[in-house]
């Protein structure tokens, strides 16, 4: 997923949406690029919130990748990084991915 | 971090996320997308996936489900929790309940299905002036850590801010419901007065066999005259009024008298010429919303040379509304078949008129009139008041007429 832009409104709430469909459809990890996204209040962070909690009912795992320092910082300061996976880029988590399927097998 | 910079973080947050709620809680969306959006932030502020907010509904005695975020099992259903007075009196203001101070509590206990849909861990009561508004059940943070010290305390910002919100909404409905009220009260009372004034038609109309329907006739001619002279819509209100209600005087008047066949006598033309002066008496009687009712019917038989009655006025000294129903309810009488002889053929009665303008019926509106039989004529009117009363008579000859008048 890539949002863009603005994350402080219930407009979001499609993020949030989108990401239970995904589930629903067997997804095992969501990866959230942050690159184009220049600001999130605290909806934001209520959005992100349900999404972790979506993602552990269905044992899966959410990754952030492209996190500015200042939204790294709030979502470490609410706790949200305890349950999620940050990594500077996609590139990097996609290598994570990959590894993680090797030690599987 | 150090815990010094980590608390400074939490209370920038903190800020942040209260001027959020600010800006969501008076918003100009509607109440339900403002509250959603507010119950967004305060998930958001606490890493909270389940919330709910209720409103109290203190006529059935119980809190409604509003708008929430995250509840398992999300059938559609209307969710209410039931709850006492006695209850809300031992709810602490705009103050977080944990489960476990709630935990003996009755109202608890009864709704406890839902407080654990809702995954509740924070039950905070909202009231306002000191009414009971409402409440939001907050749940369980992400990873269960239970709510700090610091955050109950900006619990109680959010509640008072939460419940101004609610209380403010809930005096607008209250003031948008009392308005709709009056409106429907208002618009019935307008229904029964309607009513009340198309019974009288019937009743003065069922009294002289020979023009049944001759007020609604009148009125619905008087309106389309008035509209082709550009009168305003509430005046021609008055005047429909007016034009179903100028006989009403005949009601007191010897039915003999009104259907006599033969010629009347001088009692009997003295007695049926009261009608107008009798109808002004009654109607004066009623505030009319309208202006002018009873001037219009008690002077609908006087003529521009003085020789009408009841009081013999002039020209000058007749209102446009009078002139109107005088060459109306003339053209009706003309048109209609009575008890001394049959109704007039078209032609004769549009020559009558003409033969009579500048005498008994003012040239304006006479002018007017023909206009309005003209255009229904030609199709021009989308409904027309004149024509559906005259389908039995031979128009060619009104044609005729208009084109080689001077109308």
């Amino acid at each position: 997923m890539m949002p863009k832009g603005y994350i402080n409104d219930m407009g979001a709430v499609s993020l949030e949406q989108t990401s239970e469909q995904l589930l629903g459809d067997g997804a095992k990890t969501l990866i959230v690029n942050f690159a184009d996204v220049q600001y999130i209040n605290t909806i934001g962070i209520s959005i992100f919130t349900g999404m972790v909690q979506k993602t552990q009912e269905h044992n899966s795992v959410l990754y952030f990748t492209n996190l500015k320092k200042i939204h790294r910082d709030v979502f470490e300061l609410v706790g949200l990084t305890k349950y999620i996976k940050v990594f500077n880029d996609e590139e990097d988590a996609l290598q994570s991915l990959k590894r993680k399927e090797i030690d599987v097998k | 971090m150090s815990s010094k910079k980590l608390d400074l973080k939490r209370l920038m947050f903190s800020m942040t996320s209260l001027v959020d709620l600010g800006q969501e809680a008076t918003s100009s969306k509607d109440l339900f997308a403002k509250m959603k959006a507010a119950l967004y932030v305060i998930t958001g502020m606490f890493s909270v996936p389940t919330a709910a907010l209720f409103v109290y509904q203190p006529q059935r005695k119980r809190l409604l489900l509003f708008v929430e975020k995250g509840r398992r099992d999300r059938e559609r259903r209307e969710i209410g929790l039931p709850l006492q007075t006695k209850h809300i009196k031992q709810f602490r203001m705009n103050d977080p309940h944990t489960v476990r101070d709630m935990a003996a509590s009755s109202f608890f206990v009864r709704n406890k299905e839902v407080f654990s849909s809702l995954q509740t861990a924070i039950f905070l009561p909202l009231f306002a002036k000191g009414d009971f508004v409402g409440a939001i059940a907050l749940g369980r943070k992400l990873g269960g850590a239970s709510f700090r010290q610091g955050e109950k305390d900006v619990l109680r910002v959010i509640a008072h801010q939460m419940a101004i919100t609610l209380h403010n909404a809930r005096l607008f409905l209250e003031v948008a419901r009392r308005a709709a009220e009056n409106k429907k009260l208002y618009s019935s009372m307008q229904q029964i007065y309607q009513d009340t004034i198309q019974a009288f038609a019937t009743a003065i109309d069922a009294k002289d066999e020979y023009t049944k329907e001759h007020s609604y006739r009148v009125a619905s001619y008087a309106v389309a005259v008035a509209r082709e002279l550009g009168w305003k819509k509430k005046d021609i209100e008055g005047l429909y009024i007016a034009g179903l209600l100028h006989d009403i005087g005949k009601i007191i008047i010897d039915v003999k008298v009104i259907n006599k066949g033969a010629t009347l006598s001088y009692p009997e033309m003295t007695e049926i010429r009261k009608h107008p002066q009798i109808s002004h008496d009654i109607l004066s009687k009623i505030k009319f919303p309208w202006k002018n009712i009873e001037n219009f019917v008690l002077h609908h038989h006087e003529r521009l040379d003085g020789k009408g009655y009841p009081n013999a006025l002039k020209d000058a000294e007749l209102s446009d509304g009078v002139k109107i129903l005088a060459l109306v309810d003339a053209f009706d009488a003309m048109t209609s078949d009575r008890p001394y002889r049959e109704k007039l053929p078209i032609g004769e009665a549009l020559q009558e008129v003409i033969r009579c303008r500048g005498t008994q019926f003012d040239a304006k509106i006479t002018s007017s009139f023909f206009n309005v039989l003209r255009k229904e004529l030609n199709g021009e009117v989308k409904e027309p008041h004149f024509l559906p009363h005259l389908q039995n008579m031979d128009m060619s000859k009104f044609k005729a007429l208009s084109s080689s008048s001077t109308m």
